[in-house]
């Protein structure tokens, strides 16, 4: 059985999606359109759409009021953004001088050899983009690689091949059975301490915990898997991606809700007690795994 | 969480956390920076948790997540408190025994850090020499603070300033404060900070100002920021915070690079936390003050560190830099006065209203105070974030912090500054670091990059790097930035192929002179510092490329090839026989080794291999193919006459003469070319013998003499002839030669004669030379040690000595005395471990003050009747029973890049020998050549054109180790045959210089099919040896010869260099396509 590993950052781009001029407009409503929020206008939809589509730069210079040279000049002169699409994995060989004096080139060179690509370009089958950074602060472990947000270091260029066929595989792909970073815990309310865990419901071959929840004027359960690192749920109501719901202990039905922010998204986080001690709090957006296990 | 209303709820939150941190628990540190996680700390910390949540440890234990402690190589790592304990390069299955320990006061030994020398190990992480050195103002609070926990921070005096400097001072005593602190702005200009927040408090408050921290670390081989940003960030905004309030800001914005995501998500989360406690926003900690802090995200362009493009681009465009003045500090962003700090800048304040700015002035020197970090990177042992006080020399960060060089390779330079700034060679390191001593050396502080460089570093190499970046970091506005730093790469470019001209060096001098003086912002105007620091003080490597066209550094490529090839002096296709090997053609294998070198058998034993060191699978990290022992395969499986040499035939009588002194593989090589050359040649040999040092010094277990004597048979044709027993100055002189009808004279008479220790007492009989007893035992079967044997010297012939001593009959113990440690040992470190292995004794740091003869050894009261037989002794005027010696500690870093070895007065010991040999090093014996019109050196060498071999008498050349002093074989063999070509060309009348050319490979041979297996991961084949026991009191030789399958399998462990050169023009493999198929 192979699960997400929740934690890393996911280096996967949506690729080819059809431009939804709602969702653009979406972006720049919630950058009130001021001119100093370009950048970050561009940010977010190259997030969406792994590049900067030109119909989306249209859309953004018509709403924002600015001719399509001025967002199309922004779009070409900062390194981040792409006109073109990406492939499904994104390697960055890091070039920065601690890298390229510890032999970085070479690995720059064996990665398009074997890919068949020159840095920044795309395999043909969309497998792969290949680019060179300028630095990426590793420096202390250089030659570093950094494919779909994990670091790789020391890099040699017979570690290569190697890399590419576990990038192929999944890079998050972890075995749940074996692995020692994955481990059930046992939770509590944190009102009412009485236990969430449900033997009745498996997930991931372990007693799942139980809540309800509720969003747009929907209730119903939701079993999380209690293997902290594992992000597998099951739900009455399929809860749209990216939906903030609110969570409640089916015992006491008192809201689960405490003081943190998600430090990746925003959305509050669900407290609740771990048996053995500490406190493990978990993202209350769909499909955000951000989760932090406290030993307080 | 609690909104702080007043100055007082802080001082009672903080009274609070203090008094949580006194009943604190033992605790286990996990550093979750960038570097860590990248070594995969985030694991560490899951297992660590899930330890402490199953074994129900809660209550006695507890664990803090942070940023950056600086020791990034060593990650992950677990520092245990209150014990200190550093462990290093942690596995998850480590961290339950480290957990344990710490639970009952005990250490794990075996994963405490460890001297890279000594093994020693440390118990207190304080003690490191890394972290011993460092002055940790800034970076030492990273360790405490979990940096998404405000609470941490405030627990370390974190907003205390902030409390002090809102409760009881003013805005303006805010400034002079700050300006008598001296604090200098950290990006790297080192403009004063008081002044700047001065000049910003004046300009009228109308719709706002602004205050910017710049956290845009664009440099590469810099990352001291974003390891602030990741650990501290409430210490950049409470330096923000007090910022405003001094210059009456009212907006803040950090510009953070978008490469670093967790800073960026730090920041975030400490941002809100600050907010929701009342340290941001309206009415702060309720003083009617108001701040707010907003994070703008780079989208990656470098120039958007220069403050004018930065700018623009949190206005949303494109990052261009404008002209100046209008400064930023009076028209900054969107028109209103903004001024613009770095990151360690920021972080400094906090620590400058907490200490005072009197006591912040103490750290550094003056005009240059408090602390610098620098990101110590590149070919160093300790590489990783280092902070301290301004005004030390680069050689304490370089030596005593970073530990000195990675491996053999000696440090050359460090690089500091970033792309504008420039290389400081290692003659400077006694160079203090401070903003103007940096910049009178022609580089600059910047924001603290400082990436130490070896000789594997090739400074036009590095020169091009960093105009490749710029020129790709260009905005393109000023024209000379533009195209000035397109153009010296592309000049750099053709040196580093070998098509540059010297003409092209002044060029690109003139070039980067223009760019300098005709850009608009500091990029252009820096820009050209690396190209002119580099030919400011490595202008010899750019000379070696563009004359010589050799990259020493074995570094550009056009001009190496295959690297095992370039290395060898004789320039053996070695790439070529590997792979002929891994074919099974052992046949045409041979005639590739032999095509390039007269003595294959030899060298397949005792060449000092400098392809291997230079194997790119060993110089990437990876262990180096074993040539020397696929050589030997080689040529101990194939008949040396499927070889046949091209010879030309010269008819008549008129065929030239020529004299070669001296039989030894320089000699040798020089008559066997010369004779397929057709002509005749006469070689003179002192001794009875021929083969130089290859019969009478190298051990027979090294090197069987039948190989020798069978390889020497094999070159003497009906060319040469041969003439024993003759000597140079005794039984001839040159014009002797000449006057016989030679018409050329070829001197490699070798360096034979050992330098003395100058001390009393080295004529008594016990004491010999290296080279005295070496030959006296290979040459006539004399062993002249006996009892206890001491050696003195580091080198081969010291080694080697040791090694026959042990062998002889009546030898009791050999103990080898060297002055410095095992790692500066000369030997090659083989020889030294097989030494060991015989069980020959190493003492090290060592020297010996005074050698003692009987006399003086019964003086001193020492008993020596048991060792000597007193009756022969004072016949000879005494005999040898010891010596004294003196310990040594390490000293300074001398020219060569080792540490000098300082004797410490009082450790006098003695050492009971019965057999001393000096070897520490030989010169030639070449006293008679200075009567005969060929000038000497001061060593006594000839003076000679490194090109042409010619000394200072017409038609006289000379070579191998009476030039180059004691010398390797191969080196002796590719003299000899450039001998062969200088005297061919003299005697037809032609110039003698050749013109350099580069040799790449040509030949294309098909590698194998791929195998599943990884070609480089597969472990290198050591040629088997016999075993120690057994090669004791006798010369069989030591080392064996690789079967056939393990020959195979490492020829396969090849990267095939070569095949870049020679299937240039055909497509390349593409692993992708084929998996695919």
């Amino acid at each position: 059985m192979t699960q997400d590993i929740a934690t890393r950052n996911k280096g996967d781009v949506h690729v080819k999606q059809e431009v939804d001029t709602e969702v653009i407009l979406g972006i720049l409503e919630r950058h009130d359109k001021a001119r100093g929020a370009l950048i970050a206008v561009l940010e977010e939809i190259q997030a969406q759409y792994g590049c900067l589509p030109e119909e989306a730069l249209r859309t953004v210079a018509n709403e924002m009021g600015r001719p399509l040279v001025d967002v199309y000049g922004v779009a070409t002169f900062y390194r981040s953004f792409s006109l073109q699409p990406r492939g499904k994995h994104l390697i960055s060989v890091c070039l920065g001088t601690a890298c390229h004096v510890r032999g970085a080139p070479r690995i720059a060179e064996e990665f398009e050899r074997q890919l068949g690509i020159k840095a920044g370009e795309t395999t043909p089958d969309e497998e792969f983009t290949l680019e060179t950074v300028n630095c990426l602060g590793a420096c202390a472990l250089g030659p570093v690689v950094v494919i779909d947000g994990h670091y790789f270091s020391k890099i040699r260029s017979s570690k290569v091949g190697q890399l590419i066929d576990d990038a192929l595989k999944g890079l998050d792909k972890i075995e749940i059975g074996e692995d020692k970073r994955i481990f059930p815990i046992d939770v509590s309310c944190p009102r009412c301490n009485h236990s969430l865990m449900d033997e009745s419901l498996t997930i991931d071959d372990h007693p799942s915990i139980r809540v309800s929840v509720s969003f747009d004027h929907k209730h119903g359960w939701l079993r999380l898997s209690s293997l902290y690192g594992s992000s597998s749920i099951r739900a009455e109501q399929d809860i749209p991606i990216g939906m903030v719901v609110d969570f409640f202990c089916p015992h006491c039905h008192a809201e689960l809700i405490g003081s943190w922010e998600c430090p990746m998204c925003g959305a509050p986080m669900v407290p609740m007690i771990v048996r053995g001690g500490g406190m493990v709090q978990i993202c209350s957006r769909r499909g955000c795994n951000s989760h932090m296990l406290d030993l307080i | 969480m609690p909104q702080l209303s007043s100055i007082d709820e802080l001082k009672e939150l903080q009274r609070m956390l203090l008094d949580d941190i006194h009943e604190s628990k033992p605790c286990i540190v996990v550093c979750a920076g960038t570097a860590c996680q990248a070594s995969g700390s985030s694991d560490i910390i899951r297992v660590a948790k899930r330890h402490i949540i199953e074994r129900r440890l809660l209550d006695k234990i507890s664990l803090r997540v942070t940023g950056c402690h600086g020791f990034c190589e060593m990650g992950p790592f677990i520092l245990t408190e209150p014990q200190k304990a550093f462990y290093v390069q942690v596995t998850l299955d480590d961290v339950p025994r480290i957990i344990e320990a710490l639970l009952s006061g005990d250490y794990v030994e075996d994963l405490l850090y460890g001297d890279p020398h000594t093994g020693k190990k440390y118990h207190n992480r304080d003690d490191i020499p890394f972290f011993k050195n460092q002055q940790r103002a800034i970076l030492g609070l990273n360790q405490k603070i979990d940096p998404i926990r405000i609470y941490g921070y405030i627990a370390q005096a974190g907003y205390s300033a902030l409390e002090a400097v809102l409760s009881k001072e003013s805005p303006e005593w805010v400034v002079k404060e700050l300006k008598r602190s001296g604090l200098r702005g950290r990006g790297g200009a080192g403009f004063p900070t008081g002044l700047k927040w001065e000049l910003l408090a004046k300009q009228p408050n109308g719709d706002g100002k602004f205050l910017v921290c710049n956290a845009d670390e664009g440099d590469p081989g810099a990352y001291m920021d974003r390891s602030v940003l990741e650990g501290n960030p409430h210490s950049i905004i409470e330096g923000m915070i007090i910022g405003a309030y001094g210059t009456g800001a009212t907006e803040g914005i950090v510009y953070v690079r978008n490469e670093y995501p967790i800073a960026i998500k730090h920041l975030m989360v400490a941002l809100r936390q600050a907010r929701e406690h009342g340290l941001l926003g309206g009415d702060i900690l309720g003083t009617g003050f108001s701040f707010d802090i907003k994070l703008v995200r780079g989208a990656g362009a470098f120039v958007c560190g220069e403050e004018t493009a930065l700018i623009r681009s949190i206005e949303g465009k494109m990052g261009e830099p404008r002209q100046r003045p209008p400064f930023p500090i009076e028209k900054g962003i969107d028109g209103k006065p903004t001024a613009i700090n770095n990151v360690e800048t920021w972080a400094n304040i906090p620590l400058i209203f907490r200490l005072g700015a009197d006591e912040f002035a103490k750290i550094g020197t003056k005009g240059n105070s408090g602390t610098k970090i620098f990101s110590l990177v590149g070919k160093i042992k300790n590489t990783g974030l280092v902070e301290v006080p301004m005004g030390i020399t680069i050689k304490e960060i370089v030596y005593d912090i970073g530990g000195g060089p990675v491996g053999k390779a000696k440090i050359k330079a460090v690089q500091t500054g970033g792309p504008s700034g420039g290389c400081i060679p290692a003659e400077r390191f006694d160079l203090p670091i401070d903003y103007d001593s940096l910049t009178e050396a022609g580089s600059m502080m910047g924001s603290g990059g400082m990436i130490v460089m070896d000789e594997n570093t090739c400074m036009v190499d590095i020169a091009k790097y960093f105009m490749n970046f710029l020129k790709g970091e260009s905005c393109g506005k000023c024209f000379t930035c533009r195209k000035g730093t397109q153009r010296m790469y592309e000049i750099l470019d053709d040196i580093s192929k070998g098509n540059g001209t010297l003409e092209q060096l002044d060029l690109l001098e003139e070039l980067a002179h223009v760019v300098k003086d005709t850009t608009m912002c500091g990029l252009g105007q820096t820009a050209p510092n690396p190209v002119l620091s580099t030919l400011r003080y490595f202008g010899n490597e750019y000379e070696r490329h563009v004359v010589d066209k050799r990259c020493d550094a074995f570094v550009c490529r056009d001009l190496v090839g295959a690297p095992c090839q370039a290395a060898c002096p004789l320039g053996t296709e070695v790439w070529r026989y590997i792979a002929l090997l891994e074919k099974g053609e052992y046949e045409e294998a041979y005639k590739v080794i032999r095509a390039s070198n007269p003595f294959p058998s030899a060298c397949a034993r005792a060449c000092d291999r400098k392809c291997e060191q230079r194997c790119n699978l060993g110089t990437s990290g990876g262990e180096a193919i074993t040539i020397r022992a696929l050589k030997r395969f080689v040529t101990d499986r194939v008949d040396p006459s499927v070889y046949t040499p091209m010879r030309v035939v010269r008819e008549g009588k008129g065929v030239p003469r020529v004299a070669i002194v001296g039989t030894g593989p320089a000699g040798l090589s020089a008559a066997h070319y010369l004779s397929l050359l057709g002509y005749k040649v006469t070689l003179f040999e002192v001794e009875e013998e021929p083969g130089g040092m290859l019969i009478s010094c190298i051990p027979a277990y090294r090197l069987p003499q039948d190989v020798v004597r069978k390889e020497v048979e094999s070159l003497l044709d009906e060319n040469i002839t041969l003439r024993c027993g003759t000597a140079l100055g005794r039984d001839m002189t040159i014009d002797d030669l000449f006057t016989d009808g030679f018409k050329a004279v070829f001197l490699a008479i070798g360096a034979d004669k050992s330098w003395q220790l100058d001390l009393e007492g080295e004529t008594l009989e016990g004491v010999y030379s290296s080279m005295e007893f070496l030959k006296a035992f290979n040459l006539r079967g004399r062993e002249l040690a006996g009892g206890h044997v001491g050696i003195i010297g580091g080198g081969n012939s010291a080694v080697d000595a040791a090694r026959v001593a042990i062998r002889q009959e009546n030898v009791q113990s050999v103990t080898l005395i060297y002055r410095r440690t095992c790692q500066e040992m000369p030997a090659y470190a083989e020889e030294v471990e097989a030494a060991l292995e015989e069980g020959i004794k190493l003492e090290t740091l060592v020297s010996p003050v005074k050698i003692r003869y009987i006399e003086a050894a019964l003086k001193e009261g020492i008993k020596v009747e048991t060792w000597v037989s007193p009756v022969k002794i004072y016949a000879q005027n005494g005999r040898l029973v010891g010596i004294e010696c003196i310990r040594n500690k390490l000293g300074d870093v001398d020219s060569s890049g080792r540490r000098r070895p300082v004797a410490v007065p009082g450790t006098e010991f003695s050492i009971s020998l019965n057999t001393l040999i000096v070897a520490i090093g030989e010169r030639p014996d070449s006293d008679c050549l200075a009567s005969m019109g060929v000038d000497l050196d001061k060593g006594g060498k000839p003076r000679v054109d490194a090109r042409t071999l010619c000394t200072t008498r017409q038609g006289v050349f000379a070579g191998g180790d009476l030039v180059t002093g004691p010398n390797t074989v191969v080196d002796a063999i590719a003299a000899g045959r450039k001998a062969a070509t200088v005297i061919d060309r003299y005697l037809r009348g032609k110039e003698l210089r050749e013109l350099p050319k580069v040799t790449l490979p040509e030949v294309l041979i098909q590698p194998a099919e791929a195998s599943d297996e990884e070609p480089g991961e597969a472990a290198r084949a050591e040629p088997p040896t016999r075993p120690a026991e057994s090669r004791k009191k006798n010369f069989a030789e030591v080392e064996m010869t690789l079967s056939a399958e393990e020959a195979t399998r490492e020829a396969r462990r090849c990267l095939r260099c070569d095949l870049e050169f020679t299937r240039r023009e055909n497509a390349e493999g593409n692993r992708v396509a084929v998996r695919k198929e």
